[in-house]
């Protein structure tokens, strides 16, 4: 009986988180009414509302769709998380297994930029951004961000766990420190890469106020500064706004659904880096 | 020991130097330039050249009401989502952490699933959910209860409280999966040890699980509380900080006075108040942290 309880209140919880989700969706699906539908599964059931949604941009230019917001936004994404990996296990692995004048000095710098949030320097950023014209490009967007403090710190700390023994036989046989960490470091910290990327991935799709301070052009904007665009429409157009964020919304949770584990881990190691 | 020699030690600072360069010119250059440039008054349309004001900025920002009223909303939103999110988060948590439950994983992924949604896409759809008079979602839903149609996003007294009501539910999975972590890491043996005395749940809570929950607890509170404090996305998107300044915090007026009326000084000057009062919590999150090492001897 109690048992019972336990699995109502759950299910009870879980509706109710779901259930915006789960209205955005059926109201994307149905055709429009005059009265807003309550309901969580379409009525009168039609795919136009995306195609909708998918042209509305046009109305502020007409080479612009949706697909253009979509394509800026994997374009960042995609250099974003490739270029910070990158640069993120380079800097993690000299701090993990070298030592050097500054190494100490290095890893504070990193830990430092932690405690700095965004907003303290988003100005002077803003700035040189717009002193080296990058102002409406694809490098404005992306440079600023390509490595992080958190980052640097994650790929040391898995480094470390890994046995130093692999190198030295590499080392002994001549090959070089990039060799080694492209051929033995990397393929053994696989899981570290997943999760980062992880990480990555969910803050450069989703990040917002740097695109909305750097990008004022319509064809560079990105998919959740694009979104914003449809604020301004009649809000009877329930089919076609749903629609739109039923896009925009779709590939963060179908990355998660396919990779959850190395969410929890990326999680939980986030919350164990104070 | 391998031997180094010097060649390969220039090396390390080639693979040290991109994120490095990075760092330097987007983070340590603009957090020393911010304070710089929050004594200059600077409004990048009008001047070419920032001219020096002294401390002007600052004076002028406590004499500005929308200021005030930004910290004030910043304040209200602060200590009202934190503390709600975080005893609905421990609670999802202690009732997803049986050994003998069903269905755990789809449960889980049904509360995380709003963390991973873009905030601006369901910031619209709150709007299309909250939107005021008879046409809203929630209003018609109200209405079946006899409750007259609420004005949310468009009453001064109510745009907060829908924007936080929003961060609520998106930010409660994250806190629970925090707490599930917590929870995991108490080992068995404890709540074994005083399986045959006569002590109720709520007596286990109280004197075991929540005092070795506290570590997390410190974690998620200030670490929420900074994050908290920077809150912007949703409000541009549902009330850009209105009705009048009713729903504006501190980022929101940083970003107006940045970037719609272009005075760089006195935006800075708002984002050096802001860092210093980040920078006490984060410290505090340091102490804090370092005299709870989790203990479970």
């Amino acid at each position: 009986m109690k048992k019972l309880l336990l699995y109502l209140i759950l299910t009870l919880i879980a509706f109710l988180m779901l259930s915006p989700l789960l209205w955005m969706v059926s109201t994307s699906l149905s055709k429009d009414s005059v009265i807003v539908s309550t309901s969580l599964i379409p009525k009168e059931f039609t795919l136009e509302n995306y195609v909708k949604a998918w042209n509305f941009p046009r109305i502020f230019n007409k080479d612009v769709t949706f697909g253009t917001f979509f394509l800026n936004s994997i374009i960042v994404t995609v250099c974003l998380v490739i270029g910070g990996l990158f640069f993120d296990s380079l800097a993690g692995y000299v701090l993990a297994r070298k030592d050097f004048p500054g190494r100490s000095l290095f890893f504070y710098a990193a830990l430092i930029t932690l405690m700095i949030p965004f907003y303290v320097t988003a100005i002077p950023m803003f700035l040189i951004v717009k002193g080296l014209g990058w102002i409406n490009t694809y490098q404005g967007l992306i440079v600023p961000f390509l490595s992080s403090g958190f980052g640097i710190y994650m790929f040391k700390q898995y480094f470390q766990t890994i046995p130093i023994e692999l190198e030295e036989a590499a080392k002994i046989d001549g090959y070089s420190d990039f060799w080694i960490y492209a051929r033995v470091i990397v393929p053994l910290a696989k899981p570290a890469f997943a999760t980062m990327g992880i990480l990555k991935f969910l803050w450069s799709w989703n990040m917002f106020f740097w695109p909305l301070i750097v990008t004022t052009d319509i064809k560079m904007k990105v998919l959740q500064l694009g979104l914003t665009m449809f604020r301004g429409l009649n809000v009877t157009q329930w089919g076609l706004l749903t629609a739109g964020m039923t896009m925009a919304t779709l590939p963060t949770i179908l990355v998660y659904l396919l990779f959850q584990r190395y969410f929890t881990s990326g999680l939980i190691a986030g919350s164990l880096k104070g | 020991m391998i031997v180094t020699n010097r060649k390969e030690k220039v090396g390390y600072y080639l693979f040290l130097l991109p994120a490095y360069l990075i760092f330097a010119v987007f983070i340590f250059w603009p957090v020393v330039h911010s304070l710089y440039l929050s004594f200059f008054k600077y409004n990048i349309v009008t001047i070419t050249s920032p001219q020096f004001v002294g401390l002007r900025n600052y004076l002028y920002l406590l004499k500005d009401e929308v200021f005030w009223i930004s910290c004030k909303n910043t304040l209200f939103f602060v200590i009202g989502t934190v503390p709600v999110k975080m005893f609905l988060g421990l609670l999802a948590a202690m009732l997803l952490n049986r050994k003998d439950l069903k269905f755990k994983a789809f449960y889980r992924t049904c509360f995380y699933i709003p963390v991973v949604v873009s905030m601006v896409a369901i910031s619209i759809v709150w709007m299309l959910l909250f939107n005021p008079g008879p046409n809203g979602v929630v209003n018609i839903l109200l209405s079946k209860f006899g409750i007259q149609p609420l004005g949310w996003i468009a009453d001064s007294k109510l745009a907060l409280p829908t924007v936080m009501l929003l961060v609520i539910w998106k930010d409660l999975g994250y806190i629970m999966v925090i707490y599930l972590a917590g929870l995991m890491a108490i080992p068995d043996e404890i709540y074994e040890a005083v399986a045959l005395d006569p002590v109720s749940s709520w007596q286990k809570f109280w004197y075991i699980t929540w005092p070795l929950l506290k570590p997390t607890t410190i974690f998620i509170l200030i670490t929420q509380v900074i994050d908290s404090f920077q809150v912007f996305t949703p409000i541009y998107v549902m009330t850009e900080g209105g009705p009048g300044y009713s729903s504006t915090t501190i980022v929101n007026y940083l970003y107006d006075k940045g970037f719609r009326e272009y005075e760089m000084g006195i935006a800075c000057a708002v984002a050096y108040l802001l860092f210093v009062v980040l920078l006490v919590l984060t410290i505090l999150q340091n102490k804090l942290s370092k005299a709870e090492e989790v203990s479970y001897d």
